[in-house]
């Protein structure tokens, strides 16, 4: 038998095959040292050295859902946005913000349209396969919401004998029914939107309202004679959202959110929009 | 010790040196051993779920229905607590999706334990099963496609799968549906599926589920309500296709027609039209069916709804989505004669999906029954 050259002359001797074959032996292990070498020196991190290379961090985010993300002849704005400045700002980078459909965004983001996706996300386990979330930056939960000079509410379990506003079969509304089979007492009170509900505690046709922490914060900013109790009913956080594999990326808007946290830029941020 | 006793002392420390064994360490081996043939019996029994005396379904609008999403919920005690308030709520029939790759191996044996549960814990709560069969098994479709996949090749083993389903549950799943959503290339495991193949698999799979169970009523399977034009990667419009089922010869195929009737941003009395997705599309299929001299075939809408998410498009007010599902079943029963049933998607998901899909159900994963549950269940008068 001869293959190729002839170096594979196996019917010239056993001798002769064990001399090609230790020859092999020294250039398989040397192609594999190169390939290991050459492994350990190619990056794992590509999404964050391109967007470190181009100075440039594209968000994805859907602008339909103020005061999150909007977008108007000027361009998007919206607290989503701010942050996502921030963030770039403390990283050192530009943004540059890409619009989708809301169904669409997790689809950008697989095919890399995208590096990072800042659009009011919710943390969705199913996805945790092909996605990753950063550490939380709002909790988007129910929240209550009461007379600015109420004292004695604290929380759903000093409601019982109250007045609870909702909005009709909303989120709001399942759990305040599932306080009230706890709370004999409780009164729910419903109302065709979350603005109305906690229009009732301002006309003090109810001693609560029990509404979702962003229709509830919005409706501070205009009703100084209503507050919100601090500690939420239910937690629904919003997270940003990278591809699995982009640990570095991730690693460095976690570290940046912190710090924007620390520093009370995030509460800045927040609260520039949201009471 | 005696000489005998002692001997057989020996001996038997010679045993334990054997094996490197000290009589002590065998002592507290041989109680180890015990302990652990004991201590599995002293766990608790598991808790039988028994489907309990046969409960009848109050409802002042039989019409009413939903669709469970069981096929993924493994504990029974959640079975037979979902068919609770399924009744309660006063919906008459289910809808319930028996997927044909989860049941059936290679070598034919059929795992039958979780149908028999869903069926058996319906039955005892007085509802009517209407069973979607889907999915195909591995062995009987080409090596990496998905689960949607169905050729030709398969019609004959997923024929006599839903005959053999259809036997075994004679008298108590009184209605099945072939397939879903078949004017869809997904659910063809994105083959190009022409009309002509869903009528081969219906000519295929009735006579066999009709033999083996002539009381069952079988239905061809609901169209995705869609406006997707001929050639299209995704599918065909639902009106083009039933009306290319009708002249490939289905008619005498099928005891009914399945249909899917969602609502999206409309308000249920929104006057039909072809280029127009809403509750009402119903009655341009049931045109069709009258086109084609199919009068006496009655319609199953097995899935209708409105989704109050906050952010999908698609989605209405949660107060709307109420008002809107009673409307859909007032007006259903009041104008729509050929209408058996209005099945509402869904009942509930047995964990979140964390997506819109949250906002069809009706009770939560913890059994906490929604705002539309209870006035549902007002409705129906109870």
């Amino acid at each position: 038998m001869q293959v190729a050259g002839g170096k594979w002359q196996v019917a010239s001797g056993k001798s002769r095959i064990t001399h090609h074959a230790s020859r092999f032996t020294f250039h398989v292990l040397r192609l594999t040292f190169l390939l290991l070498i050459l492994t350990a020196c190619h990056s794992n991190h590509p999404t964050w050295e391109r967007i470190e290379q181009e100075g440039v961090l594209r968000v994805g985010l859907d602008p339909t859902y103020p005061p999150f993300e909007a977008a108007d002849e000027d361009g998007a704005f919206g607290l989503d946005v701010d942050l996502a400045q921030a963030i770039a700002a403390d990283l050192g980078l530009e943004t540059e913000f890409v619009y989708f459909g809301y169904d669409g965004l997790y689809d950008a983001l697989a095919t890399e349209q995208v590096d990072v996706l800042i659009s009011a996300m919710v943390i969705v386990p199913g996805q945790m396969r092909d996605f990753a979330y950063s550490d939380p930056y709002f909790n988007a939960g129910e929240i209550l919401i009461v007379p600015a000079d109420e004292a004695a509410i604290e929380g759903m379990a000093d409601l019982d004998g109250r007045i609870l506003a909702v909005e009709l079969g909303a989120l709001g509304h399942v759990e305040a029914n599932a306080w009230g089979q706890r709370l004999p007492n409780l009164t729910i009170q419903t109302h065709n939107s979350a603005a109305e509900a906690v229009t009732a505690v301002a006309n003090q046709q109810a001693d609560a309202a029990l509404v979702d922490a962003i229709s509830g914060r919005l409706a501070l900013k205009d009703t100084p004679t209503i507050k919100r109790i601090t500690d939420p009913v239910t937690v629904e956080p919003f997270a940003f959202v990278t591809r699995k594999d982009d640990e570095r990326l991730l690693e460095n808007l976690n570290a940046s959110l912190k710090h924007l946290s620390e520093t009370g830029q995030l509460d800045a941020i927040t609260s520039r929009w949201l009471n | 010790m005696n000489d005998e006793l002692a001997a057989s002392h020996s001996a038997f420390s010679f045993q334990l040196a054997a094996f490197s064994l000290q009589p002590s360490a065998f002592k507290t081996g041989f109680r180890l051993l015990i302990l652990t043939l004991i201590l599995p019996l002293l766990q608790p029994a598991p808790i039988l779920i028994m489907p309990g005396p046969p409960q009848t379904v109050y409802s002042e609008h039989p019409i009413t229905a939903v669709h469970t999403r069981l096929t993924d919920e493994v504990e029974e005690w959640k079975i037979q607590r979902t068919l609770q308030l399924v009744r309660e709520m006063g919906a008459t029939r289910i809808v319930e999706f028996f997927p044909w790759a989860y049941y059936q191996s290679k070598d034919g044996s059929i795992a039958w334990e979780h149908p028999d549960q869903v069926v058996a814990h319906a039955n005892a709560q007085g509802l009517e099963v209407i069973a979607r069969i889907g999915l195909t098994p591995y062995w009987a479709r080409p090596k990496d496609t998905p689960l949607t996949y169905l050729d030709s090749s398969a019609y004959d083993d997923f024929a006599a799968f839903t005959a053999v389903f259809a036997q075994r549950y004679r008298g108590k799943v009184t209605h099945i549906i072939i397939g879903n959503e078949p004017n869809l290339n997904y659910e063809w495991g994105y083959r190009a599926a022409a009309p002509q193949d869903y009528v081969d698999l219906l000519k295929t799979v009735y006579p066999a589920v009709k033999q083996a169970n002539p009381d069952v009523v079988v239905l061809a399977g609901a169209l995705a309500p869609t406006l997707e034009p001929a050639g299209s990667p995704w599918g065909l419009n639902d009106l083009a296709y039933l009306t290319a089922m009708y002249k490939a010869g289905a008619a005498d195929y099928f005891d009914g027609l399945a249909v899917h009737a969602y609502g999206l941003t409309f308000p249920p009395q929104t006057a039909p039209a072809p280029d127009l997705l809403n509750f009402r599309r119903v009655e341009l299929l049931r045109q069709i069916m009258l086109d084609n001299d199919d009068e006496e075939t009655h319609i199953f809408i097995t899935e209708t709804g409105w989704n109050d998410h906050p952010r999908w498009t698609m989605a209405v007010r949660p107060g709307q989505r109420i008002q809107y599902t009673l409307d859909a079943l007032r007006y259903a029963e009041a104008n729509w004669p050929y209408v058996e049933t209005v099945a509402l998607w869904v009942f509930r998901y047995p964990a979140p999906t964390k997506s819109y899909m949250d906002y069809y159900t009706l009770v939560t994963p913890e059994f906490v029954t929604k705002p539309i549950y209870d006035e549902i269940k007002q409705y129906t008068g109870n």
